[in-house]
Order: C-alpha cells, then sequence, then structure tokens
C-alpha cells in the first residue's frame, strides 16, 4: 500500500506524531522503573498510555485517512475510550492503595491541607 | 391390539387417584377398580381363543438392533398369571377401599396398585425377554414405595430398602442371566427361545446362565436364604401384603421358572439347584411360620413355605409336577389372600395382630371366623378343600422322584413339613377366634367389621371351596392350558379319582395331619423353649451390613478422593501420561517433513514472555493477585498470537474471555484466603515437577510432531463453501453458527447449564465471614466511587455500540454473537462494580435465567426453522437486499442463531458474576438473583 503517494508535510506530521508518542511511551516506562513508590509510579504509565498513545493514534489516524478513502474514524473512538478510561483507573487504583494503606516514601508526604 | 390395553388400561387409571388425592374413599376405589376390571374383563374375553390353544402375539419393534421390541404374547400360562393379577387386583382394591376408610393416602395407595398391576402383566404378558426384564425392575421399585408406604416408621422404611436391595439384585443378575440366555438361543423372542431347549442345554454356558436366572427367580420369590426380605415387607399396608406379597408378586419368580420351562429346565443341574432349595424354603417357613405370634408374620412365613413347595414341584421333573405346582399356585393365591384380608380386618378391629392377646374373637365376628374357617382349611390341607387335593398331588409326585437318593428324602420331607404346615393352619384358626378370651387389646371390645368389607373375603372363599369340589373342571378349563404352555407339550388331564385311592399319599397325608394337630397341642412347652432362644433380627443384621458396606466403600472412595485438587490433577496427569506414553512408545519420528519456520525477534520475545508469565504464576501462587496477574499476561499473550498468526476471530474472542475470566476469578478468589501457606515438602515438589514436566514435554512434543505434519483436515472444504453454502465470508463465523451450528448449539446449552449450576450452588450460601474486613472506616472505603460510576455510565451506551457492531459485522468479518456477548457482559460488569450490585440490578431489565433460556431456545428455533422448508436441522439461508440510506445488506438466518448465542452468553456470564458478587455482600440483595 505504500504506492500511494503521501506529500512531504504529511509525512513529516505523521513521523513527528509517531517519535512524541514513542518517546512519551519510554518516558512512562522508565518512570515506572524509576520512581521510588507506588503513588508515584502511578503517573507516569498514566501519562504514557494517554499522550504517548494518543499522538500515536493520531499519527495513524492521518496515516490511514491519506492511502484509503475517508477519515478513519476508528481511532478517534479509541482514543475516546482511552481518554475516558486511563485517568479513571489510576483514580481507582490510587484509591486501592489509599485504602490497603501502601506505603509512600517519605518525600512526598507533604500534606498541603495538614489537619494540625 | 387388545393385549396392549390389557396393559396399558392399569398405567393410564393410575394417574387418576394421583390427581384426584381429595376425593372420598369411595370414588378413588371405583377410579381405581375401572381399570382393573376392565383389564380382567378383556382377559376373560379373550379366554375362548386361548384355550383353543391359540398363542396370540403383538408386536412393535423398538430398538431392533439391540433385540428389544414392544412384544406381548399370550397363551395359557400368561392367561392364567394375567387374570390372577387383575382378578385379585380387583377384589384387593374393593378390600381396600374399607380398609383405607377415613385414611389421606388413598390416593397415593390405589395410583401405586394400579402402577404395579401394570408392571405385573408386563412380566406375565411379555413376549422379549429383555422387556419383560423391565417390567421386572418395575415390580421391585413399585414394591419398594408400596413396603415403604408408611414412611414415618423406621420399620417401614427398612422393610423397604431391605426387599429392594435383595430383589433389586437378583433382578440385575437375571439380566445377565438373560442376556446369556439370549444369546444362546440367538434371539430374545420368547417364542424363539422356547423352542431352541435343546441347543441351550448342550450350550457349555448353560450352568452360568442357569445360576443367574435362578437366582434373580429364587430372590424374587423368596426362596432360602433370601427370603428374608417377604417377612420385613410386611411393615406395609395389609392390602399390599395381601396383594404383593401372597398372590402376585412373590409369584413372579415362579412364573419365570414355569415360563422358560421347556427351555432351561428338566436338567440334572436344575434338579439339583432347584428341588434342594426349594425342599429347604418349604421347611424352613413351616417351621418358623408356627413360631410367629403375629398374625402377618405367620402368613408371611407360610407364604414362603408355599413357595418353596411350588418351586420344588417345578424341580422334580416328574411327568405331571408342573401341573400340580400350577395347580397349587392357583390354591395358594386363592386361600392367602382372604387370610390376609382377614389379618388386616383383625388388625383394625382390635388395634393389635399379636396372636397371644388376641384370642376368642368368635364371640365378635362370627361371619368372620366363617369366612376365615375355608381357607385356614384349605391351607392346612383339610379333605375337601383345595389345599388338601394339591398337597395330596405334591405327594403323589414326590413319590416318583427317580434320582437315587432322593427317592426316600423327598417324600418324608414334605410329609415332615405337611405337618407343619397342618400346626399352623390351625394355629391362625384357633388362636384368633378361640383359645379363651382376648387379653388386654388396645380396642376392646373389637369393633365390628363391615358386612360389605367382608365381600372380597367372601369371594375368594367361595372360590375355594369350588376348586376343592370341582376340581376337573378348574383343572380343565383353567391350569391345564397353564400346563400345556409351560411344559410346551400337550399333558395329558389329570386324574383326580385316582387321587382319591392312591394309597401312600392318603398315609402321607394322615400322618402330617394327625401329626400337625399334635404339634399345635403341645404347643406351648415349644413356644416356652423358642422364647427362651436369643433373638435374632435379619433387619439389624442386614442393616449391619449395609452400614459396614457404606462405610467400607467410603473409605476406599475417600483413599482415592479426598478433596485434595492436586491428588486429582496429579492422577489425571499420570493416567494421561502413562496411556499417552504407551502408545508412543514406538514412536521414533518427532520431527516431520515440514521444515521448520524461520524465527524472529517478535516470536521469540512473545513466546518468552508467555513462559515466564506461566513461571510467574507458580512462583507466585501463594499470593492469590499477583498469580492471577501473571495469568492474565499469559492470555493476554495468547491472544497476541492468535492475532500475529492471522486469528483475528479468535484474538478477539481471547481477549474478551480473558477479561472476564480475570474479573470472575477475582471475585471467586477473594473467598479463599488470601494467603496460601508453604507447606509442600521436597519430595512432593520433586514429585509434581516431575509429572508436571513429563506432561508438559510430552504435550509440547505432540504438538509439534502435529505441525510438522502435512495435514489434510476439512478447512479446505470450509474455506471453499463458506460464501456460496453459509453466505459469509468470515469463515470462522460460518462454521460456528452454519456448517457446525449443532456443537455451537451444544457449547451454549452446556454453557447456560453451567451459569444456572453456579445460581443454584451459590443461592442458599451465607459466608458469615465475609463480613467487613480490614479498617473499613477508613476514609477511602468509597466502595462505589462518584468518578468511577459516572464514567461507567458514560462508557456503557459506546461499549453497547461496539458491541452491536462486532456482532452485525460478525458473519463476513472478524466477530460474532460469542465476542458481542462477552463484550456487552464485560460493559454490563464495569456497571456493576462501579455502581454496586444493588444499583445495577434494579436497572437491569430482564432476569438472567430467562434471558439464557431465550437465547437456547431462540437459537433451537431458528435451526428447526429450517424443517419448514423441508430441509435438515439447522440448514441456513441468506440473501441481499438494500434500503436507502444504509445501502446494501446482507440478511442470514443464522444471524438470528447468532443472536441466541449473544444472549445466552451475557445472560450466563452475568448471572455467574452477580452470585458471585452477592456473596460479597453482607446479607445480599433483597431479592434473589437469577
Amino acid at each position: 500500500m505504500t504506492d500511494v503517494a503521501i506529500p512531504w508535510v504529511l509525512e513529516l506530521l505523521i513521523a513527528v506524531f509517531l517519535l512524541v508518542g514513542a518517546l512519551v511511551a519510554l518516558l512512562g516506562t522508565l518512570g515506572l522503573v524509576r520512581f521510588p513508590d507506588f503513588y508515584t509510579r502511578l503517573h507516569a504509565p498514566t501519562k504514557a498510555s494517554t499522550l504517548g498513545v494518543g499522538c500515536t493514534l493520531l499519527g495513524s489516524m492521518i496515516y490511514f485517512s491519506v492511502i484509503k478513502e475517508g477519515i478513519s474514524a476508528q481511532e478517534v473512538l479509541i482514543t475516546l475510550f482511552l481518554f475516558v478510561t486511563a485517568p479513571v483507573s489510576a483514580h481507582m487504583m490510587a484509591k486501592a492503595a489509599l485504602h490497603r494503606r501502601v506505603n509512600a516514601v517519605k518525600r512526598t508526604r507533604q500534606t498541603p491541607w495538614s489537619e494540625e | 391390539m387388545q393385549l396392549a390395553l390389557i396393559i396399558l388400561v392399569p398405567l393410564l387409571g393410575a394417574f387418576a387417584p394421583a390427581l384426584r388425592r381429595r376425593d372420598p374413599v369411595w370414588r378413588l376405589a371405583l377410579f381405581a377398580g375401572l381399570p382393573a376390571l376392565l383389564s380382567f374383563s378383556l382377559l376373560l374375553s379373550l379366554l375362548p381363543q386361548v384355550l383353543a390353544g391359540e398363542v396370540l402375539v403383538y408386536q412393535w419393534d423398538w430398538i431392533s438392533q439391540l433385540g428389544l421390541s414392544f412384544a406381548l404374547r399370550l397363551d395359557g400360562l400368561g392367561w392364567l398369571f394375567a387374570t390372577l393379577i387383575t382378578g385379585m387386583g380387583t377384589l384387593i382394591i374393593a378390600y381396600a377401599r374399607y380398609y383405607f376408610e377415613g385414611k389421606a393416602t388413598s390416593g397415593r395407595f390405589y395410583s401405586l396398585i394400579l402402577l404395579f398391576m401394570f408392571a405385573m402383566l408386563g412380566i406375565v404378558l411379555s413376549e422379549n425377554l429383555l422387556f419383560m426384564l423391565v417390567f421386572w425392575e418395575l415390580t421391585s421399585l413399585v414394591s419398594f414405595l408400596l413396603i415403604g408406604f408408611n414412611w414415618h416408621s423406621q420399620g417401614a422404611r427398612r422393610g423397604a430398602r431391605m426387599s429392594l436391595v435383595i430383589t433389586g439384585g437378583g433382578g440385575l443378575l437375571l439380566l445377565a442371566g438373560l442376556l446369556l440366555l439370549g444369546q444362546m438361543a440367538g434371539s430374545y423372542q420368547l417364542s424363539e427361545v422356547l423352542l431352541a431347549g435343546e441347543r441351550i442345554k448342550a450350550d457349555p454356558r448353560y450352568p452360568v446362565m442357569l445360576s443367574l436366572v435362578l437366582l434373580g427367580a429364587f430372590t424374587k420369590s423368596a426362596q432360602f436364604p433370601f427370603h428374608l426380605w417377604l417377612p420385613h415387607a410386611m411393615s406395609a399396608p395389609t392390602p399390599v401384603s395381601a396383594y404383593l406379597h401372597s398372590a402376585t408378586m412373590v409369584k413372579a419368580g415362579l412364573f419365570l421358572m414355569a415360563r422358560l420351562h421347556p427351555a432351561i429346565a428338566d436338567t440334572e443341574l436344575w434338579f439339583n439347584l432347584v428341588v434342594p432349595t426349594g425342599m429347604l424354603t418349604l421347611m424352613v417357613g413351616a417351621f418358623v411360620a408356627m413360631f410367629m405370634h403375629d398374625i402377618k408374620g405367620l402368613l408371611a412365613y407360610s407364604t414362603i413355605s408355599h413357595l418353596g413347595l411350588i418351586a420344588l414341584l417345578l424341580g422334580l421333573g416328574t411327568p405331571l409336577a408342573v401341573s400340580a405346582a400350577l395347580f397349587h399356585l392357583v390354591c395358594h393365591a386363592l386361600f392367602k389372600a382372604p387370610l390376609f384380608m382377614m389379618a388386616g380386618m383383625v388388625d383394625q378391629a382390635t388395634g393389635s395382630r399379636d396372636m397371644q392377646r388376641i384370642n376368642g374373637l368368635w364371640r365378635y365376628m362370627p361371619v368372620l371366623m366363617v369366612l376365615t374357617a375355608v381357607p385356614a382349611a384349605a391351607m392346612a390341607g383339610l379333605p375337601l378343600m383345595s389345599g388338601y387335593l394339591s398337597k395330596k398331588m405334591l405327594f403323589v409326585e414326590s413319590l416318583q422322584v427317580s434320582y437315587p437318593f432322593w427317592t426316600t428324602v423327598v417324600p418324608v420331607w414334605v410329609t415332615l413339613a405337611g405337618l407343619f404346615s397342618v400346626a399352623y393352619s390351625i394355629r391362625i384358626f384357633h388362636n384368633v377366634f378361640y383359645n379363651g378370651r382376648p387379653l388386654d387389646l388396645p380396642i376392646y371390645p373389637p369393633r365390628q367389621p363391615s358386612r360389605r368389607a367382608m365381600a372380597p373375603l367372601a369371594l375368594l372363599t367361595l372360590g375355594c371351596l369350588v376348586v376343592g369340589f370341582a376340581p376337573a373342571l378348574v383343572y380343565d378349563k383353567v391350569v391345564a392350558m397353564a400346563v400345556n404352555a409351560a411344559s410346551g407339550t400337550l399333558v395329558p388331564a389329570y386324574d383326580f379319582s385316582a387321587l382319591s385311592v392312591a394309597r401312600w399319599p392318603m398315609i402321607m397325608s394322615i400322618i402330617a395331619m394327625i401329626g400337625g394337630a399334635l404339634f399345635y397341642l403341645a404347643r406351648n412347652p415349644l413356644f416356652a423353649i423358642h422364647s427362651r432362644l436369643p433373638e435374632v433380627d435379619a433387619k439389624n443384621i442386614f442393616e449391619w451390613i449395609v452400614d459396614r458396606a457404606i462405610a467400607y466403600s467410603q473409605r476406599r472412595v475417600y483413599q482415592l478422593e479426598n478433596g485434595s485438587l492436586q491428588r486429582y490433577l496429579a492422577l489425571i496427569l499420570v493416567t494421561t501420561v502413562g496411556l499417552g506414553g504407551w502408545a508412543l512408545l514406538r514412536f521414533d519420528q518427532w520431527q516431520g517433513p515440514i521444515a521448520l519456520s524461520p524465527v524472529d525477534a517478535m516470536s521469540v520475545f512473545g513466546a518468552s514472555v508467555i513462559c515466564l508469565a506461566a513461571l510467574g504464576v507458580v512462583v507466585f501462587h501463594h499470593a492469590r493477585l499477583p498469580a492471577l496477574l501473571a495469568l492474565g499476561v499469559c492470555g493476554l499473550f495468547v491472544t497476541l498470537a492468535f492475532a500475529r498468526f492471522s486469528a483475528p476471530d479468535l484474538a478477539l474472542t481471547q481477549l474478551s474471555v480473558e477479561v472476564m475470566a480475570v474479573v470472575i476469578m477475582m471475585l471467586a478468589l477473594s473467598f479463599l484466603p488470601q494467603r496460601s501457606p508453604h507447606e509442600s515438602s521436597l519430595p512432593r515438589w520433586t514429585r509434581d515437577l516431575t509429572v508436571a514436566g513429563i506432561a508438559g514435554i510430552g504435550v509440547g512434543g505432540l504438538a509439534y510432531a502435529v505441525l510438522t505434519r502435512p495435514v489434510d483436515s476439512i478447512s479446505d472444504f470450509f474455506l471453499a463453501n463458506a460464501v456460496p453454502g453459509g453466505g459469509g465470508t468470515n469463515v470462522v463465523n460460518v462454521i460456528l453458527v452454519d456448517f457446525r451450528g449443532f456443537d455451537t448449539l451444544g457449547e451454549i446449552t452446556v454453557l447456560g447449564i453451567a451459569a444456572v449450576a453456579v445460581y443454584a450452588f451459590t443461592r442458599d450460601l451465607h459466608l458469615k465471614e465475609r463480613v467487613a474486613q480490614i479498617a473499613d472506616e477508613h476514609w477511602v472505603a468509597d466502595p462505589h466511587p462518584v468518578i468511577l460510576s459516572m464514567v461507567a455510565r458514560l462508557v456503557l451506551p459506546i461499549a453497547l455500540l461496539v458491541s452491536a457492531y462486532i456482532f452485525l459485522r460478525g458473519h463476513n468479518m472478524p466477530g460474532g454473537g460469542f465476542i458481542a456477548g462477552l463484550i456487552t457482559a464485560a460493559a454490563l460488569t464495569l456497571q456493576y462494580m462501579a455502581g454496586g450490585l444493588v444499583w445495577a440490578q434494579e436497572r437491569m431489565l430482564t432476569q438472567f435465567r430467562p434471558l439464557i433460556g431465550g437465547g437456547i431456545l431462540l437459537a433451537g428455533v431458528t435451526g428447526m426453522g429450517a424443517w419448514v422448508f423441508g430441509y435438515p436441522f439447522l440448514t441456513s439461508t441468506f440473501g441481499y437486499f438494500s434500503l436507502p440510506l444504509v445501502g446494501k445488506f446482507e440478511l442470514a438466518s443464522a444471524l438470528l442463531f447468532d443472536l441466541g448465542v449473544y444472549a445466552t452468553v451475557v445472560g450466563s456470564t452475568l448471572l455467574i458474576l452477580a452470585n458471585l458478587g452477592k456473596l460479597m455482600t453482607v446479607a445480599g440483595p433483597g431479592k434473589e438473583i437469577g
């Protein structure tokens, strides 16, 4: 299917989206390894799954809209799902961790609404 | 057709009393009496034909491959028994109308007795041996219900169980015997078996077959030592005892011996098996009867003795022995049934059956006394009575035994037994009606039995007299044809005038009568000796044996099945490896001719992840959540593998199954302890590792061997025919809903059953320990967070849309009812998790069980729709249509089928999930989830 010629602007755009998406995903993975405790670690893959996969999907959307007729809308649906579900999953995981009293590292324990 | 009617009328009649249980007894008796009478008169109407020697056969093939057919046969022997059964049954039904006066259980009695009549008629009228056996077992079963009629009494329950074990066990032996007999004769049809006597007796398997058949007959006819069940069957209501345990069922064994007489009898082995058994039974029954204080007990043992007598006659093999046997059988039915009826009346009048207390009833019931005198005299064998003749016939036959040793033993033996039978006959009459005055009866003065209740009794008594006065007439008209049928030849007419002048039999009779009277006079010292003997209750011994047997088998079962899942798995795996290994011993070529595909990085990576995750499950299995997650990883990578090797349907299915499986497993596992202890020792580790390793490597090796060989499968046919035959380009879906639609129908049925089983198991389960765990008062203990529940509601329509999309396109592109169902289920599960069980349950539009049932029904009905157009089950049709806006689209009847699949999947998954979820809540929601 590569015999369809893609304008270089679009090609660039697609490449940028794909690369940014891959980069964010990489960062998310790194974060998962590097961060010290559950709560901080939770941040990394959440961002990666929304931003990273979102960018990749945008790239894919442009690509398939060009080489096929009409706009490729499936990716919109996927993105929608991801944007709705990823934050909620992260939220639920955080709640579960709090509920089970998973320990957080000392450094992050700054309670802004300190009740003392 | 008339033959079929004879046995079917009681069966159909059995429904009426059961359905109209609340009606007064007389009407129920009418409901029951009419069918019995109808059968009886049908039989009478056939008498001329039977007398003429015709054998009426009615045949309707059932499973001809097994030699099993619904075949009836009416000849002299069958006619005699069938007439006894229906005639006696009618009288018993009439008698029971008074016995059950004012009792609520009469409806049950009447329908059971008709059912029993049906089974009994089936035995005596069957033309096919296997068919006869079905009825044989049926009589055991109905008899079990009738003996245990008063199920609240322990004695009745035990007696019922005992009789079922003995007669039912005998039935199994008989089955084996009849199968052998059928093989030896080359047919299960009686007409052919009866003609094959020579061949059967020459067959080397004859002794085995004969022993099995006779064991069946002996257990049913209460021959020693299987007689023990009969006295304990007396806990049944009296009409039952009178009918089953004197006139009909116990005679089934004798009937069988008479029926098969031409085919299997009159060999030395037959004589040696039947005669000693009959003699022992005759003597034991007659002797013990004398010492029974219970009227029914005495009658039971006397019945045993008479059964032994008839068996003895059937075994003798002298020319006229069969005539004597059948003649005595008729006499016995005629005198034993009225005696039982008398026992029932006395029991109801005085509240007791103990002959040490019931005395001198002649003052209160003179009519009953007169009516009892005749059958009692007949039983004793006094002159002019029917029993006198039949007993004398026995003596005559006993003198003609030609086997050495037995020539003297048999006559002496039967004279002695005759002596005892005279004694107990005198006792039952004298003790009940004379012998002083009643001693502290529960009901005093005794109630007057109703005159009309005595009508059946009077009729039977009259019968005794008729046989006594005109034996030749009765014999010629009724018994002779049965004898001819039983012996397979024309037997000369019995010469009754010669009987009265025969010298030795006369002397034997006189000895028996005088001896019996003397024995009775000496009863008091004898009773005293008897009461000092240790009491042995066969029922207790039987129960002891049963208990021991149960305990033993439980121990044995536990040795194999001790609740350890590891052991079960190990057993299954070892068996598989053993069998498979044995088959593979000579298999040396693992590598097939197909070349291996090149290794690429992605495949290696995926395979290693699956391996590592599987290993992870093992390593983490003490902590359930990580283990479950590792299992999920395995599943997801399998999904990827499917997607990679171009099986998108499988991938989609696997993905949605994986999601639901993890959710349900998580729910189910939460009921188990959160951590399992480390308890495996090193030897067990080694053992488990070895077994699992060999099994895993074996499966891997097999897969390798199969995948490297060219397989000529049916898939090419499916690929070629999916579009022309099924109208779909998605071959997988076409296979599911069309080519192999029957499989799918079976699978969704199983799925539905499994779900309903989970529902049934958990419905009444309360897990009290599940209440409130760690620190639920903590501030995050918010079971249904707002964010989640709001978003879940938002997601639902989108998910349903996806599900509908997947469903509709299923026929041509990856998708279909199964996947769509799982997606819908997942979306609804989310609602349950987010909003809570009660919240979600309130909003469900339907219950789940109707959904499951409806789905299966829809699939089934769609399949049946093909019949309307003359196609086989589950043939699908399709066509192309076009609508404005939508464009051209395809409609296939398979879509409806798929809809059924969809509904079943959704219903089953949610039924399991919601019911497991219900267990998590403290008290469960107010109403059932189903």
